[in-house]
Protein backbone atom coordinates (compact mmCIF):
# COMPACT_ATOMS: atom_id res chain seq x y z
CA UNK A 1 0.00 0.00 0.00
CA UNK A 2 2.61 2.50 1.14
CA UNK A 3 4.57 1.31 -1.93
CA UNK A 4 1.87 2.34 -4.31
CA UNK A 5 1.31 5.72 -2.85
CA UNK A 6 4.97 6.71 -3.43
CA UNK A 7 4.95 5.53 -6.88
CA UNK A 8 1.84 8.33 -7.85
CA UNK A 9 3.72 10.76 -6.42
CA UNK A 10 7.09 9.82 -8.55
CA UNK A 11 5.11 10.21 -11.65
CA UNK A 12 3.76 13.41 -10.42
CA UNK A 13 4.98 16.12 -13.62
CA UNK A 14 4.36 19.75 -13.26
CA UNK A 15 2.63 21.08 -16.15
CA UNK A 16 3.44 24.90 -17.14
CA UNK A 17 1.25 27.55 -17.70
CA UNK A 18 1.46 28.12 -21.52
CA UNK A 19 -0.39 31.79 -21.32
CA UNK A 20 2.36 32.77 -18.62
CA UNK A 21 5.62 31.27 -20.27
CA UNK A 22 4.90 32.71 -23.31
CA UNK A 23 3.94 36.43 -22.94
CA UNK A 24 3.08 36.75 -27.11
CA UNK A 25 0.36 34.36 -26.94
CA UNK A 26 -2.61 36.65 -26.11
CA UNK A 27 -6.11 35.40 -24.94
CA UNK A 28 -8.53 36.65 -27.47
CA UNK A 29 -12.21 35.72 -28.52
CA UNK A 30 -11.13 36.80 -32.12
CA UNK A 31 -8.58 34.52 -32.31
CA UNK A 32 -10.18 31.26 -32.29
CA UNK A 33 -6.54 29.29 -33.54
CA UNK A 34 -5.33 29.85 -30.18
CA UNK A 35 -8.77 28.83 -28.31
CA UNK A 36 -9.24 25.97 -30.53
CA UNK A 37 -5.91 24.75 -29.03
CA UNK A 38 -7.51 24.55 -25.46
CA UNK A 39 -10.51 22.56 -27.04
CA UNK A 40 -11.41 19.29 -27.45
CA UNK A 41 -12.38 17.58 -30.76
CA UNK A 42 -15.83 17.79 -29.34
CA UNK A 43 -15.49 21.51 -28.25
CA UNK A 44 -15.52 21.23 -24.58
CA UNK A 45 -13.23 23.55 -22.70
CA UNK A 46 -9.70 21.03 -21.85
CA UNK A 47 -9.81 21.67 -17.68
CA UNK A 48 -7.02 23.07 -15.69
CA UNK A 49 -5.70 19.65 -14.52
CA UNK A 50 -5.02 18.67 -17.91
CA UNK A 51 -3.90 21.68 -19.69
CA UNK A 52 -1.65 22.57 -16.92
CA UNK A 53 -3.03 26.92 -17.24
CA UNK A 54 -2.63 29.22 -14.18
CA UNK A 55 -5.65 30.05 -12.52
CA UNK A 56 -5.81 33.25 -13.99
CA UNK A 57 -5.70 32.89 -17.20
CA UNK A 58 -8.21 29.43 -17.34
CA UNK A 59 -10.44 32.27 -16.10
CA UNK A 60 -10.00 34.41 -19.40
CA UNK A 61 -9.60 31.67 -21.66
CA UNK A 62 -13.22 30.43 -20.53
CA UNK A 63 -14.89 33.48 -21.09
CA UNK A 64 -13.02 33.87 -24.36
CA UNK A 65 -14.10 30.48 -25.69
CA UNK A 66 -17.44 31.52 -24.59
CA UNK A 67 -17.63 34.53 -25.81
CA UNK A 68 -16.32 32.51 -29.78
CA UNK A 69 -19.13 29.88 -29.36
CA UNK A 70 -21.75 33.15 -29.24
CA UNK A 71 -20.64 34.47 -32.21
CA UNK A 72 -19.97 31.14 -34.09
CA UNK A 73 -15.77 31.54 -34.04
CA UNK A 74 -16.33 28.30 -32.15
CA UNK A 75 -18.55 25.39 -32.42
CA UNK A 76 -20.67 24.90 -28.88
CA UNK A 77 -20.55 21.03 -30.29
CA UNK A 78 -19.58 19.17 -32.90
CA UNK A 79 -22.28 16.65 -33.58
CA UNK A 80 -24.04 17.52 -37.13
CA UNK A 81 -27.57 16.15 -37.01
CA UNK A 82 -29.48 16.87 -40.53
CA UNK B 1 -17.01 57.11 -22.50
CA UNK B 2 -16.74 53.73 -23.13
CA UNK B 3 -14.91 51.48 -25.31
CA UNK B 4 -17.46 49.32 -26.95
CA UNK B 5 -16.86 46.64 -30.14
CA UNK B 6 -19.62 44.84 -31.74
CA UNK B 7 -18.75 41.85 -34.01
CA UNK B 8 -22.37 41.59 -36.81
CA UNK B 9 -22.41 38.68 -39.03
CA UNK B 10 -24.31 40.10 -42.04
CA UNK B 11 -26.42 37.93 -44.49
CA UNK B 12 -23.73 36.32 -47.33
CA UNK B 13 -26.26 36.53 -49.89
CA UNK B 14 -26.95 40.44 -50.05
CA UNK B 15 -25.32 42.36 -52.62
CA UNK B 16 -22.53 44.79 -52.68
CA UNK B 17 -24.71 47.63 -52.65
CA UNK B 18 -27.23 46.18 -49.61
CA UNK B 19 -23.78 44.96 -47.86
CA UNK B 20 -22.26 48.86 -47.78
CA UNK B 21 -26.24 50.05 -46.74
CA UNK B 22 -26.28 47.77 -43.60
CA UNK B 23 -23.05 48.66 -42.49
CA UNK B 24 -23.78 52.44 -43.18
CA UNK B 25 -26.45 52.39 -41.62
CA UNK B 26 -24.98 51.32 -38.11
CA UNK B 27 -21.51 53.29 -38.82
CA UNK B 28 -24.16 56.42 -39.23
CA UNK B 29 -26.68 55.03 -36.26
CA UNK B 30 -23.40 55.22 -33.65
CA UNK B 31 -22.37 58.88 -34.74
CA UNK B 32 -25.61 60.06 -34.87
CA UNK B 33 -26.08 58.79 -31.03
CA UNK B 34 -23.24 61.01 -30.21
CA UNK B 35 -20.37 57.71 -30.43
CA UNK B 36 -17.03 57.84 -32.18
CA UNK B 37 -16.26 55.73 -34.28
CA UNK B 38 -12.66 54.39 -33.42
CA UNK B 39 -12.64 51.63 -36.76
CA UNK B 40 -14.28 49.18 -38.45
CA UNK B 41 -12.80 45.90 -39.42
CA UNK B 42 -14.40 43.68 -42.39
CA UNK B 43 -13.49 40.37 -42.55
CA UNK B 44 -15.21 39.13 -45.59
CA UNK B 45 -16.89 36.01 -45.99
CA UNK B 46 -16.13 33.62 -43.50
CA UNK B 47 -17.41 29.80 -42.34
CA UNK B 48 -19.35 29.97 -39.48
CA UNK B 49 -19.09 27.18 -36.61
CA UNK B 50 -22.34 26.18 -36.73
CA UNK B 51 -25.75 27.12 -38.84
CA UNK B 52 -26.85 30.73 -38.26
CA UNK B 53 -30.42 30.87 -39.30
CA UNK B 54 -29.58 28.11 -41.88
CA UNK B 55 -26.94 29.81 -43.31
CA UNK B 56 -22.92 28.05 -43.04
CA UNK B 57 -21.17 31.37 -43.82
CA UNK B 58 -21.50 35.16 -43.11
CA UNK B 59 -19.86 38.47 -43.60
CA UNK B 60 -18.01 39.22 -40.15
CA UNK B 61 -17.51 43.03 -39.33
CA UNK B 62 -16.03 44.40 -36.40
CA UNK B 63 -17.17 47.84 -35.44
CA UNK B 64 -14.53 49.66 -32.56
CA UNK B 65 -16.33 52.63 -31.00
CA UNK B 66 -16.75 54.69 -28.09
CA UNK B 67 -19.75 56.34 -26.28
CA UNK B 68 -22.10 56.79 -23.24
CA UNK B 69 -23.61 54.30 -21.70
CA UNK B 70 -27.15 53.36 -23.50
CA UNK B 71 -25.48 53.64 -26.86
CA UNK B 72 -25.22 49.65 -26.95
CA UNK B 73 -28.73 48.96 -25.90
CA UNK B 74 -30.27 51.55 -28.89
CA UNK B 75 -27.61 50.19 -31.20
CA UNK B 76 -28.44 46.21 -30.39
CA UNK B 77 -32.19 47.07 -30.32
CA UNK B 78 -31.84 47.97 -34.49
CA UNK B 79 -29.03 44.80 -35.11
CA UNK B 80 -32.29 42.74 -33.85
CA UNK B 81 -34.54 44.02 -36.10
CA UNK B 82 -32.59 44.04 -38.98
CA UNK B 83 -33.16 41.16 -40.86
CA UNK B 84 -29.56 41.28 -42.93
CA UNK B 85 -28.08 40.93 -39.54
CA UNK B 86 -27.61 37.30 -38.65
CA UNK B 87 -26.51 37.54 -35.33
CA UNK B 88 -24.49 40.10 -33.04
CA UNK B 89 -21.94 40.47 -29.87
CA UNK B 90 -21.09 43.73 -27.96
CA UNK B 91 -18.17 43.56 -25.80
CA UNK B 92 -17.22 46.37 -23.39
CA UNK B 93 -13.31 46.92 -23.56
CA UNK B 94 -13.47 49.74 -20.99
CA UNK B 95 -15.14 52.08 -18.50
CA UNK B 96 -12.98 55.44 -19.33
CA UNK B 97 -11.34 56.29 -22.47
CA UNK B 98 -10.78 59.03 -24.15
CA UNK B 99 -12.19 58.71 -27.97
CA UNK B 100 -9.57 60.83 -29.69
CA UNK B 101 -6.68 58.79 -27.89
CA UNK B 102 -7.70 56.00 -29.20
CA UNK B 103 -7.86 57.22 -33.21
CA UNK B 104 -4.56 58.28 -33.18
CA UNK B 105 -3.59 55.38 -31.59
CA UNK B 106 -5.10 53.31 -34.72
CA UNK B 107 -3.82 55.89 -37.04
CA UNK B 108 -0.37 54.94 -36.18
CA UNK B 109 -0.82 51.44 -36.02
CA UNK B 110 -2.11 51.38 -39.55
CA UNK B 111 0.80 53.12 -40.57
CA UNK B 112 3.07 51.14 -39.30
CA UNK B 113 1.34 47.96 -40.72
CA UNK B 114 1.47 49.94 -44.11
CA UNK B 115 5.54 50.55 -43.58
CA UNK B 116 6.20 46.82 -42.89
CA UNK B 117 4.17 45.63 -46.02
CA UNK B 118 6.36 47.92 -47.90
CA UNK B 119 9.75 46.82 -46.04
CA UNK B 120 7.67 42.96 -45.61
CA UNK B 121 8.71 41.79 -49.25
CA UNK B 122 12.45 43.37 -49.51
CA UNK B 123 13.39 42.01 -46.45
CA UNK B 124 12.66 38.17 -47.98
CA UNK B 125 14.42 38.93 -50.85
CA UNK B 126 17.51 39.67 -49.38
CA UNK B 127 17.07 36.87 -47.01
CA UNK B 128 17.26 34.52 -49.85
CA UNK B 129 19.78 36.10 -51.71
CA UNK B 130 22.27 35.35 -48.92
CA UNK B 131 21.10 31.96 -48.95
CA UNK B 132 21.74 31.61 -52.82
CA UNK B 133 25.12 33.15 -52.97
CA UNK B 134 28.21 34.54 -50.69
CA UNK B 135 28.47 37.78 -52.82
CA UNK B 136 25.06 39.11 -52.15
CA UNK B 137 25.95 39.26 -48.45
CA UNK B 138 27.72 42.91 -48.68
CA UNK B 139 24.67 44.07 -50.70
CA UNK B 140 22.19 43.31 -47.88
CA UNK B 141 24.47 44.71 -45.56
CA UNK B 142 24.30 48.02 -46.89
CA UNK B 143 20.82 48.10 -47.53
Amino acid sequence: MADRGRRKVTYHRRKICRFCADSSLIIDYKDPRTLRMFTTERGKIIPRRISGNCAKHQRMLTVAIKRARKIAFLPYTTSKLK
Amino acid sequence: MRHYETILIVNPTLGEEDYRETLNKFTNMIEKQKGVLVKVEEWGSQKLAYDVKKFEKGFFVLMDYCGMPGLTAEIERDLKLDERVLKYQTVKLADKVDPQELILKEREAKEKAAREEVQGPESTETVQEEEQTDSTEEVSSDG
